[in-house]
């Protein structure tokens, strides 16, 4: 089979680039799995029946899609978010905290806004007011970052990473404390259950697939929307790939940093929001943690294309969701997941290694994660 | 460019084969074929600890009654419901949850599944819930076995224990098993011993049982007035006091399971520990499902004390012989700790 190219018909174009863009990414995985085949069978198990575990697990039967898209969920919004910031120049490593937030204080409308009110609240109002709420927590702890980073240069990987351990701190006491479920039986660190008229409705019956998984699917759409079409989305990235030209043409870099900083907190708190409203109801200490860090990686894969981080998203929530099955059917432990995922990140980032073994040409083209200290 | 879809191609065709690679399965949802399936609470299946002593009780199953088993280990509590439904769904007649964290999801499987028996290691059932059994422990029992082991021990004559919040029941037990342990010595040895228990019940649910500092710190002031053994039962703030112990030369005693095997810093000092039972008791309760006998509610498991480990030699041999009888006494009745099960008002 020959490849033609030297076609430039403007649709082949388009399926080219696409391919282009997914080739490496896909070689990636492809290299990952067949070296995660190796480690498994170095181990003395079956990687034929620890892959199929995977895929049945994951996508086998309609319960296991749906278990795949309640994993999806959060990473496809804490992917955004990091992709959103990549986008800006921005390094984001504090969604894992505005992610915990948004659940508390999503949680904290949830179950306490109808006390507070001394009455119920009609659905349409209380759980939209729940989401937004959680988007905002997110979006300040964010907002707070970018604005020291646009006026007094902190860098924001290492604010970040401070304002995750505020949070995730600050979350711990609340769970521990004035947000305790008061209920004399728990000795658990959680939130009482959020009233009725905050959960999402379920979208099949018996299945704990919610209407998250949709609004992340739409929500992609939209982000891709804001890059790409519209002038603050130009911004954003004018201001992501050289901030001196950014300035030159009249841009506020400033303000731009800060708009973009917000977004990507927004995005993360909606993520814990929708954990609380659409799946557990509660927040409860440790449900989230790692999504935020694991978004980083699914940023990387999708190589921070709002469709690229909703692929990957998929493929990480398959991996955490069908390594169940994969264990049941080869009793390898759970771990194998974990490296395989860190197989495939360490040759999505090192794509030098991928590009050799398959021998593809380097297009020149590189993914600008950020940009340096003191940018 | 060519070789790369030759391969893609290759890879096509083994994945198509890959459902072919699975091997036949014994069907749990046949009369013949006793399945029992353990799932882990957030951990490793060799923790040297609770999950670690279940997955072994079912272990046993498989070698006894000829048990299909298996087990999976939970990475995130969000996985909970699958992961006991994986087992639910392949028709396994019986599932072992590990751990008090597990229990409103085992009560939750229990409603959907009402086919499987569910049993609970550690999961206290407040009300009853049909095929459901919660595995519970006599403390009071494990206190008393080490409560005289270090009152005769002792050469000070004085014993400690650094225990967590006296609100949780089982500490309670621990610590008052511990008392009386000591007293039942004494009767026997016509000797007199001060014990010291401390219950960390200054401070909140979060705080109680992750106070390794205070827990040394009352450690500390117990050896000071003279005490030369130290039972540590409440988690890591029991782990605190147990590791000062050892540091400071004295007894250690550990909790719930041989401690020794998981205080690798406190294992030369470590005398014993007051252990739950866990793995005859998962076996129990899984014959009795397998002979159609499964109870319901709550059913108490036996308590015992770990070897002496490090130390075998410094126990004389009447202790030993002493400790074999206590424990014989608690198992048939004939010695009553006579703690009741909730501290009264």
């Amino acid at each position: 089979m020959q490849v033609d190219t030297t076609s430039k018909s403007p649709s082949q174009g388009i399926l080219r680039s696409a391919l282009d863009a997914i080739l490496i990414p896909f070689l990636a995985i492809l290299t990952a799995v067949i070296l995660g085949g190796i480690i498994i069978a170095v181990v003395r198990g079956n990687p034929f029946l620890a892959y199929y575990g995977l895929i049945q697990g994951s996508f086998g039967s309609a319960k296991a899609l749906s278990e795949t898209a309640v994993w999806a969920t959060p990473y496809i919004f804490a992917g955004l978010a990091v992709a959103l910031a990549f986008k800006g120049g921005l390094f984001n490593i504090g969604a894992e905290g505005q992610l915990a937030l948004g659940a508390v204080f999503s949680a904290l409308i949830g179950y306490a806004l109808p006390e507070w009110l001394g009455r119920d609240i009609p659905l349409i109002i209380h759980l939209p007011l729940t989401i937004i709420i959680g988007m905002a927590a997110g979006a300040f702890w964010a907002a707070i970052v970018g604005f020291l980073k646009a006026y007094t240069g902190g860098h924001e990987v290492i604010n970040t990473i401070m304002m995750n351990y505020i949070a995730l701190n600050t979350i711990s006491y609340l769970l521990n404390g004035p947000m305790k479920d008061r209920d004399p039986n728990n000795v658990i660190a959680r939130t009482p259950l959020i009233a009725d008229s905050a959960r999402m409705p379920a979208i099949f019956e018996g299945f704990r697939i919610h209407w998250g998984f949709v609004l992340a699917l739409l929500i992609a759409l939209l982000v891709w929307w804001i890059l790409n079409k519209t002038t603050l989305g130009f911004e954003i990235r004018t201001v992501g790939s050289n901030p001196d030209a950014a300035k030159y043409a009249g841009i506020n870099v400033k303000r731009t940093i800060i708009i973009t900083m917000t977004l990507s907190g927004m995005l993360a708190g909606m993520a814990g929001a929708l954990e609380v409203t659409g799946l557990n109801f509660r927040h409860e200490l440790g449900f989230s943690i790692g999504y935020g860090f694991d978004a980083i990686a699914i940023a990387l894969l999708g190589k921070s294309h709002p469709l690229g981080v909703v692929l990957a998203s998929i493929l990480f929530a398959a991996m955490r969701n069908g390594a169940t099955r994969m264990q049941f059917l080869t009793q390898l432990p759970v771990d194998l997941i974990s490296v395989l995922q860190a197989l495939i990140l360490l040759f999505v980032a090192a794509d030098a290694i991928i590009r050799y073994i398959y021998r593809i040409k380097s297009k020149g083209e590189r993914v600008v994660l950020t940009r340096g200290w003191g940018g | 460019m060519k070789k790369l879809y030759t391969l893609l191609a290759v890879l096509l065709v083994a994945a198509m084969l890959l459902p072919a690679c699975a091997p036949a399965e014994a069907d749990c949802s046949s009369e013949d074929v006793f399945c029992v399936g353990l799932v882990t609470d957030v951990g490793k299946i060799n923790d040297k600890s609770f999950n670690q002593s279940a997955w072994e009780g079912v272990q046993r199953a498989e070698k006894e009654l000829g048990a299909k088993v298996q087990y999976i280990e939970t990475a995130d509590s969000k996985d909970y419901d699958k992961n006991i439904a994986t087992f639910a769904d392949e028709n396994y007649d019986v599932i072992v949850t590990v751990g008090f964290g597990m229990g409103e999801a085992t009560v939750k499987a229990a409603g959907l599944y009402p086919n499987v028996k569910f049993i609970g290691v550690d999961q206290f059932q407040a009300a009853e819930t049909p095929g459901v059994v919660g595995l519970n422990f006599p403390e009071d029992n494990a206190g008393f076995l080490v409560g005289a082991l270090a009152s005769m021990m002792s050469e000070s004559h004085k014993i400690g224990a650094v225990c967590g919040t006296d609100a949780v029941p089982p500490v309670w037990r621990f610590g008052e098993g511990y008392k009386a342990g000591a007293a039942y010595a004494d009767g026997m040895m016509g000797s007199t011993t001060e014990v010291f228990v401390v219950y960390h019940s200054d401070v909140g649910f979060d705080k109680t049982f992750t106070d390794p500092e205070w827990g040394a710190a009352t450690a500390k002031s117990m050896m000071d007035q003279g005490a030369d053994a130290i039972f540590g039962c409440g988690g890591i703030t029991g782990n605190g006091a147990i590791t000062a112990a050892a540091q400071a030369g004295k007894y250690a005693i550990g909790v719930d399971t041989d401690q020794y095997l998981t205080l690798p810093e406190a294992a030369p000092r470590m005398l014993s520990s007051a252990m739950k039972l866990i793995t005859p008791g998962v076996f129990d309760l899984i014959k009795l499902a397998k002979e159609g006998n499964f109870p319901v509610g709550n059913y108490f498991g036996a308590a015992g004390y770990a070897p002496f480990h490090d130390l075998d030699s410094e126990v004389p041999a009447e202790v030993k012989a002493e400790m074999e009888k206590i424990n014989a006494g608690l198992l048939d009745g004939s010695i009553k700790t006579n703690v009741p099960p909730v501290k009264p008002e």
